[in-house]
């Protein structure tokens, strides 16, 4: 498979394994996926299906035990810890479940801090209108303990994305919030992809969030077990996600990916591995 | 970095303590420096109306680097002095001859012994410190005398070192307070003095002009000096002083920047360790490892400013006030005074930043490895507590402070304490860097009692998961203890050590000594039955070289001059054939055997040139001479001390004293000021440890704010909660001061076992339990408090 540029991400043959051993545990196995640029993706699955570790590897922020990982086209096996810190700083933006923001600087500061560390002094009004896309002009002089959960998201999304990056990773970024600020945050990373043409992908365990996205990747056990794509609702996902869940507790994972042996759509572009891999 | 601003202003209290160490530190060297900076040599207030002084020339340097210049002849200097009036704009050339005098009330020396030796002069000098009369006339003749504090026509008694006179006062000096001494007739003076060591000059020209004019007319018979180079001439007395002043300020300096370092690291690390998550979020939005670290550079670069800009001034402040305790314990010279020292302060600042620095470099460097994941950590378990860095660090740390511990037996007895200091912070930083290895079976050791009650059990948990927590608690305990143990240790032992062997050398039961004065008067000595040697200076010439040598003349003509081991046969002689005893070594230096001829300069700068007439490897000097033949050149010379044969006779300035109580009391003297030392280095250090367990505890305790309320819901009362906290605290002191004490041992008995081959003797090994004890107990105070005040500050939490 060549590189193509409107892969915003691309992993290949990717294994992630922990400890050694006996208690070697393998929270990725050979997975295989891409996520074209422009396009909102969310990966499900259970509880310990390797989603957490899938987003680090794919942003640079853990290293893999085999494969590759290129993001915008470039290779992360070679770089050393400079390089992919600034790889991570001017192409990645990347938003925890909580715990995003810096306590000790205000709200406009941690938009800017990326920058900063770029060595860069944010443009005049540039920290502004990032505050203000995220509904929180009024707030920039504000510290993280000052703000409500649903607020300090906002900010963390405003800091993710701007210095423009290729992809926005979220792990579960509604998780701790109420379902007003949830929705809210959702409706955030829709616009950056609708609006400004960003690449986002989001962890969730939560149908009606990965109902947002394009295209939705079921992970278990560290595969990509299936695939949906074009707006599916989230009854749709959510009646997927239990017949996977079941499908898991009998061990019979073949039959529930029969039916969703339509793995590539219009706005995922996923590949033939990926089919390979649901239809097995 | 505007971050590392930020973060400085939102977290100070996790910087309290290295802003506290380091306003402490710079505040302790700021103000040693201050005193250091203020004691400067300065020229005897008796040449304050001579501008220009003049002396002979050098000819080489004594053991101690100190300029060898052997005296002139009285008329030596009265000839250059001549020539030297005779130059235009100068008033008078005053040859400066000093001698040997205190006076004498009711039978007893008084005043300043050192200082005497230089206390009386020509009347003609007294013009050099712009001295008059109030009352009476000059001194002319002997047994005249003129002095400030006496009143015409009295008679006193004063100690010369002919011995007890008796002599009448013909003027009042005003010596506007210097001190200035006795004056006598210039005839008088040159008698007594063992040559001119000085020539002063009154100007009515200018100063610069004189000077160079009287140096293009002596050439090298003479050096002058003039301006600052005057304060040369500081007394060797006020010299020694100020030296030992020094090294108690050197030592304090060196003290403070070490204890600024390890408390600055002790809390840096902890701090890092608390910090790993807001460190690992950084990582993640594309902070690189370099800025990571230059961040917490520039974090401790602000924080250690701010504090030297407050400790420099309190520094400054506090420099006065320890002038006088100073001049009072003999550690600077009469009339010393603290100046304003602005370099001092600035370099105090600067040293405070740079202890900072290098207490943050370890931490530093760990914090810029927290991988960008650990962002997504809640617990700040403890990973990894012994990285082999530490190992290294720690281990390298010990073998040098062993090395040292193990050179010390043959150093001199000057650096010895320096060397233990040395050693003594080589071995605690070791101890404190190993100490995460030996802290869980030191705890489950200390905590076995306690283990099946809860509190025990939640301690014990709490503290060995925490390793690295308690280490930072323990680490100042430690290196308080462990200093304390170890210096007062190693003194006594060594003091007791001393003892012995001093004690070896003098096999007589008796001795007479000097009572308040410099030396032993000749009077005092022709009266005893024993042996002593009186001490003189002599510059030998061979063909090939000059050198200075200290030469003995030695006494009794039942003793044998040249030992009574020497074996040689042949003593110094009497006057008609008056030769030298050298030896080996001096023979040696010299190239030179017995039956040479020497060229000797004696101290009065008189010349003869006389035989070898032996050399002995056991010789009691490097020269030695005819005691009467130094006595005829070096008339001003005094015994140190006479080593009886029979009871002794009362002299002035003199007692009789067995062996060992002389020598107890010489070890007694330097005991009083090694003891002053020990007591500035414990309670500086003691403060320290203070300061770290106060802030380390504080931090530890605020930081598991949310463990303790879980602990409160699980339904812990809180004075359950204060047990814990408080046994986790006292354990953790327990744990330093069980470190400390091992370290301390350990490095004792190894510099009990290096006296003992030295002297081939049994030492008894001197524990100071008391100073342990107390040092401990201070700190498991400190520990409550700080353990409780932040519970009790906030019953529930935010
Ligand atoms: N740092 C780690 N060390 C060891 N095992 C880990 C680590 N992180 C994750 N795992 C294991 O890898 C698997 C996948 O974890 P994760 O990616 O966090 O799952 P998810 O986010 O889907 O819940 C799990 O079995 C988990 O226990
Ligand atoms: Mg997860």
């Amino acid at each position: 498979m060549t590189t193509k540029s409107t892969h915003a991400v691309e992993l290949r043959a990717v294994t992630r394994r922990y400890g050694a051993g006996e208690r070697a545990v393998t929270a990725l196995d050979a997975i295989d996926a891409t996520f074209a640029a422009g396009t909102f993706t969310a990966v499900m699955g259970p509880s310990g299906s390797g989603k957490s570790t899938l987003l680090h590897c794919a942003a640079g922020l853990d290293r893999v035990t085999a494969g590759d990982v290129l993001i915008d086209g470039t290779p992360v096996a070679g770089l050393g810890e400079r390089a992919l810190t600034r790889l991570r700083r001017d192409r990645v933006g990347f938003v925890f479940q909580a715990f995003n923001l810096v306590p000790a600087l205000t709200a406009a500061q941690n938009v800017a801090l990326p920058m900063r560390l770029a060595g860069r002094r944010p443009a005049a009004g540039e920290v502004t209108a990032a505050l203000a896309e995220v509904g929180l002009s009024g707030r920039a002089g504000h510290r993280p303990a000052e703000l409500s959960g649903g607020q300090q998201q906002r900010v963390a999304i405003a800091r993710a994305l701007v210095t423009r990056p290729a992809v926005l990773f979220a792990d579960e970024p509604t998780g701790a919030l109420d379902a007003t600020s949830g929705a809210e945050v959702l409706r955030l990373l829709r616009d950056a992809v609708d609006r400004h043409g960003r690449t986002v992908v989001m962890v969730t365990h939560d149908p009606y969030a990965a109902a947002h996205a394009d295209r939705v990747l079921f992970l278990a056990d560290g595969r990509v077990v299936d695939a949906l794509s074009g707006p599916a609702d989230a009854e749709h996902i959510a009646v997927r996600t239990a017949r996977l869940e079941a499908a898991r507790a009998t061990g019979a994972a073949g039959d529930a990916t029969s039916s969703g042996g339509r793995a590539t759509g219009d706005a995922g572009r996923s590949t033939s591995d990926n089919d390979s891999a649901v239809t097995r | 970095m505007s971050a590392a601003w930020a973060m400085v202003r939102h977290r100070f209290a996790s910087f309290a303590g290295t802003f506290v160490a380091v306003a402490l530190g710079v505040a302790v060297l700021a103000a040693s420096a201050t005193l250091q900076l203020s004691s400067k040599p300065q020229a005897p207030a008796r040449y304050d109306a001579a501008p220009l002084l003049v002396l002979p020339p050098e000819t080489g340097t004594n053991d101690y680097g100190e300029p060898e210049r052997p005296n002139w002849t009285p008329s030596e200097a009265t000839d250059l002095a001549g020539k030297l009036t005779s130059l235009p704009g100068v008033t008078a050339a005053v040859p400066d001859p000093s001698f040997y005098i205190q006076r004498l009330i009711d039978g007893k020396a008084t005043g300043d012994p050192q200082a005497s030796r230089i206390n009386g002069h020509a009347w003609s000098s007294a013009a050099l410190g712009g001295y008059q009369l109030a009352a009476g006339r000059p001194p002319t003749k002997a047994g005249e005398v003129a002095a400030a504090g006496t009143t015409p026509g009295e008679r006193i008694e004063v100690l010369t070192a002919r011995g007890p006179e008796t002599w009448t006062v013909t003027g009042t000096v005003i010596d506007n307070g210097h001190h200035a001494g006795f004056f006598v007739a210039d005839s008088v003076a040159f008698a007594r003095a063992s040559g001119v060591p000085l020539i002063g000059l009154t100007l009515t020209g200018d100063d610069g002009w004189v000077a160079a004019a009287a140096r293009a007319l002596i050439g090298p018979a003479g050096v002058v000096l003039a301006g600052a180079d005057r304060d040369q001439l500081e007394p060797g007395s006020v010299s020694r002083i100020r030296w030992i002043g020094a090294q108690l300020l050197i030592v304090l300096v060196a003290l403070g920047a070490f204890a600024t370092v390890f408390v600055v690291s002790s809390t840096c690390a902890l701090s890092a360790a608390q910090r790993r998550r807001e460190l690992g979020l950084l990582r993640a939005v594309g902070a690189t490892p370099g800025q990571v670290r230059r961040m917490m550079y520039a974090e401790t670069t602000l924080i250690a400013l701010f504090a030297g800009v407050i400790g420099a001034p309190i520094g400054a402040l506090f420099a006065p006030l320890l002038a006088d305790p100073m001049v009072e314990t003999g550690l600077e010279p009469p009339g010393f005074a603290a100046t304003w020292q602005p370099l001092a302060l600035a370099g105090a600042v600067l040293v405070g930043l740079f202890a900072a620095l290098a207490g943050v470099v370890v931490a530093a460097r760990r914090a810029s490895r927290i991988s960008p994941l650990d962002a997504l950590r809640e617990s700040a378990a403890d990973p990894r507590p012994m990285p082999p860095s530490r190992w290294v660090t720690g281990i390298a740390s010990a073998a040098a402070g062993g090395a040292l511990l193990a050179v010390m037996p043959s150093l001199s007895n000057a650096s010895k304490t320096t060397a233990g200091l040395g050693a003594a912070m080589l071995l605690i930083t070791a101890a404190a860097l190993l100490s995460p290895v030996l802290i869980v079976p030191i705890v489950r050791l200390l905590a076995a009692p306690w283990r099946n009650s809860a509190t025990g059990m939640l301690v014990r948990e709490g503290t060995l998961t925490g390793v690295r927590r308690v280490a930072s608690t323990a680490a100042p305990v430690l290196a308080t203890v462990g200093l304390t143990v170890l210096l007062t240790g190693m003194i006594a032992t060594i003091e007791v050590a001393s003892g012995i062997d001093e004690a070896a050398e003098y096999p007589v039961a008796n001795l007479l000594v000097p009572l308040n004065t410099p030396g032993l008067s000749e009077a005092a000595v022709a009266t005893q039955s024993g042996t002593s040697r009186l001490p003189t200076r002599v510059q030998v010439t061979v063909p090939t070289t000059t050198r200075g040598y200290d030469g003995a003349g030695l006494t009794g003509p039942e003793s044998s001059p040249v030992g009574p081991a020497g074996g040689v046969g042949e003593r110094p002689g009497s006057e008609a054939g008056a030769g030298a005893v050298l030896h080996a070594d001096t023979a040696g230096e010299l190239g030179v055997a017995a039956g040479a001829t020497i060229a000797l300069r004696f101290a009065d700068g008189t010349r003869a040139e006389l035989p070898v007439l032996a050399v002995d490897p056991n010789a009691e000097a490097p020269i030695v001479l005819p005691r009467a033949l130094v006595r005829a050149h070096d008339p001003d010379a005094l015994t140190d001390m006479v080593v009886l044969n029979g009871p002794a006779t009362e002299a002035a300035g003199a007692e009789s004293l067995p062996v060992a109580t002389y020598v107890q009391r010489e070890v007694d003297d330097e005991g009083r000021l090694v003891d002053l030392f020990l007591w500035a280095m414990i309670s500086l250090s003691a403060g320290y440890t203070g300061i770290a367990v106060g802030n380390t505890l504080l931090m530890a305790v605020a930081a598991r704010r949310a463990e303790l309320r879980v602990l409160r819901l699980a339904g812990a009362t809180r004075r359950q909660i204060l047990g814990v906290l408080a046994a986790e605290s006292l354990l953790a002191v327990g744990v330093g001061a069980v470190l400390g004490a091992a370290v301390a041992a350990i490095s004792l008995l190894g510099i009990r076992a290096a006296v003992e081959s030295e002297l081939g003797q049994a030492v008894t090994l001197v524990i100071p339990w008391t100073a342990a004890a107390a040092v401990t107990t201070g700190c498991a105070l400190i520990a409550l408090v700080a353990a409780a005040v932040p519970t009790l500050h906030r019953p529930t939490g935010p």
